[in-house]
């Protein structure tokens, strides 16, 4: 599988990889120098790989209901319901999702690459399950793309190409969005990377045209795959496969995609207030490297007390961070030891290493 | 200015030096030779923020791991091309480990070394063999 945005990565001379099997571009030559565009000016992100699903129907909102650990009822249309979840009965994520409410009986669901059949197929059991009928489940990520548009200087970028989307507000979306001489489906105000920015998700050409003109009237850097991951570590942000999973619930990994008012009934409600009630024993936390320290902690390196053997969690993602100049870690810790500013060491490669317990975010964004 | 070949367009390959299979380079000048990573190594890590060098004075035996490459992207070994004793190590690439990025023929060399066996040379590959692995490489 590929992106359709392909011809533009190529064009534009991008290192391409495979993500969830999906052939994309991971950079296009210096993911430093596109972070720094991200968190400095603006850049743009073609997230084509990420999974859309649309669910319609007049049965959709009791389907969502179920599976949703949110009040569906308090949307509105317009506006975009997350970062929220999936979760199975043991109140594992299935998968971490964004829900556009286009209306009552309309909804995008933009779910992770990896678990794009998983989340598909469950989708149609539970419809099942619940004896509905009047529901359709499609899966439009091949037929359409999407990008993100991300930086300090976002809305000003689209603006001088002719979209103003100033008064969009965060977390709410536009549709049929009229660009040049084409429409783009739709238009949101959200991100992963902790500035501002805006998703376009629409026909495959007409997002390669925004992409293209985009970069080629200099308003934003092309950016890849990898400065995201940069990006994302550095806001806290989870990434599914490494910090969370059908093991992990959003207690752990302390990522509050439920209403804890929501008093009806969703699959893994049981699970997620019985955890509340007797505690969780590992916690996500954030690993600041000693200044000087040049090497990266990465998934599945030990975290220990310093000069002892006392093993206190695990790395699930790491990298080095532009802003701080220095080595930054997510990673699961005993909640005994979970201190921020506690000093601990991270052993990569057999050698230990110093750093410091903290909480997220690394880095402030400037907007 | 010495002559260089372009592996697909892309991957600077001086004919001055000899190549690893592993993507090493070695410029050998009389008994001494300068060792670094290739160009093609250094553009698949990315961004390269830090570096394990070897240790001045030890003896390392060919395709001995001598360092570490870490990279936004990921984390390599080195290895000797021949086997050596080490003479010197660019000290700078401590707190600049980006010069490999900027000047990996140059500025970003690894170390200098007293080659102990030099018939080991003639199992390394020139400039255009190098380049038809890379194109091999590449091609998976």
């Amino acid at each position: 599988m590929e992106t359709p945005l392909l011809d533009v990565h190529k064009k534009l001379g991008a290192n391409l990889g495979r993500f969830a099997d999906i052939l994309t571009a991971l950079d296009f030559g210096n993911p430093m120098n596109e972070h720094v565009a991200t968190r400095t000016y603006v850049a743009v992100f073609d997230v084509s790989h990420m999974a859309r699903i649309i669910v319609e129907g007049a049965d959709s909102p009791r389907l969502l209901d179920n599976l949703i650990p949110r009040s569906i009822s308090k949307s509105k249309d317009g506006h975009m319901l997350g970062p929220t979840a999936f979760l199975n009965e043991k109140a594992g994520f299935k998968d971490d999702v964004m829900l556009y409410r286009i209306s009552h009986k309309q909804w995008l669901i933009v779910c992770n690459a990896v678990n794009r059949s998983k989340i598909l197929h469950w989708l149609e059991h539970q419809a099942d399950a619940l004896g509905i009928k009047d529901i359709s489940i499609v899966d439009v990520t091949f037929e359409t793309a999407m990008i993100a548009i991300q930086g300090p200087q976002a809305a000003y970028a689209l603006k001088s190409l002719g979209l103003e989307l100033e008064t969009l507000n965060k977390l709410q979306f536009a549709t049929n969005v009229r660009y040049r001489d084409s429409v783009i489906d739709i238009v949101s105000r959200s991100g992963w990377t902790g500035e501002d920015g805006f998703e376009a998700i629409g026909k495959p050409d007409v997002i390669a045209k925004l992409f293209m003109d985009l970069v080629n009237q200099g308003k934003a850097k092309p950016a890849g795959l990898i400065a995201r991951d940069m990006l994302r570590i550095e806001m806290g942000f989870c990434l599914y496969g490494r910090e969370i999973s059908e093991d992990i619930s959003p207690i752990e990994a302390r990522y509050w995609v439920f209403d804890l008012d929501k008093k009806s009934y969703y699959i893994g409600r049981d699970a997620l207030l019985q955890k509340l009630r007797n505690g969780v024993d590992m916690i996500r936390l954030g690993i600041r490297m000693k200044k000087g320290i040049r090497f990266i902690p990465r998934y599945g390196d030990k975290v220990y007390i310093p000069e002892s053997d006392i093993e206190i969690g695990y790395v699930t993602s790491g990298t080095f961070s532009p802003i701080l100049q220095r080595s930054i870690a997510m990673a699961y810790i005993h909640t005994r030891y979970a201190i921020p500013g506690l000093e601990i060491e991270v052993s990569i490669r057999g050698q230990r290493y110093r750093g410091k317990l903290m909480d997220f975010p690394f880095v402030k964004p400037k907007t | 200015m010495v002559s260089e070949i372009l592996a697909l367009n892309k991957y600077r390959v001086p004919t001055d030096r000899l190549y690893t299979k592993t993507h090493e380079w070695i410029k050998v000048e009389d008994d001494v030779a300068i060792i670094g990573i290739t160009d093609y190594a250094q553009q698949k890590l990315r961004n390269i923020v830090g570096i394990e060098l070897p240790e001045v004075g030890k003896e390392y035996s060919k395709g001995e791991r001598i360092g570490v490459v870490e990279s936004i992207k990921s984390v390599e070994d080195v290895y000797a091309p021949v086997t050596f004793k080490v003479l010197e190590i660019n000290e700078r690439l401590a707190d600049e480990p980006d010069l490999i990025n900027r000047d990996p023929y140059g500025e970003g060399w690894i170390a200098k070394v007293k080659i102990l066996r030099r018939e080991e040379l003639d199992e390394l590959m020139k400039a255009e063999d190098y380049v038809k692995h890379i194109e091999k490489e590449e091609a998976h």
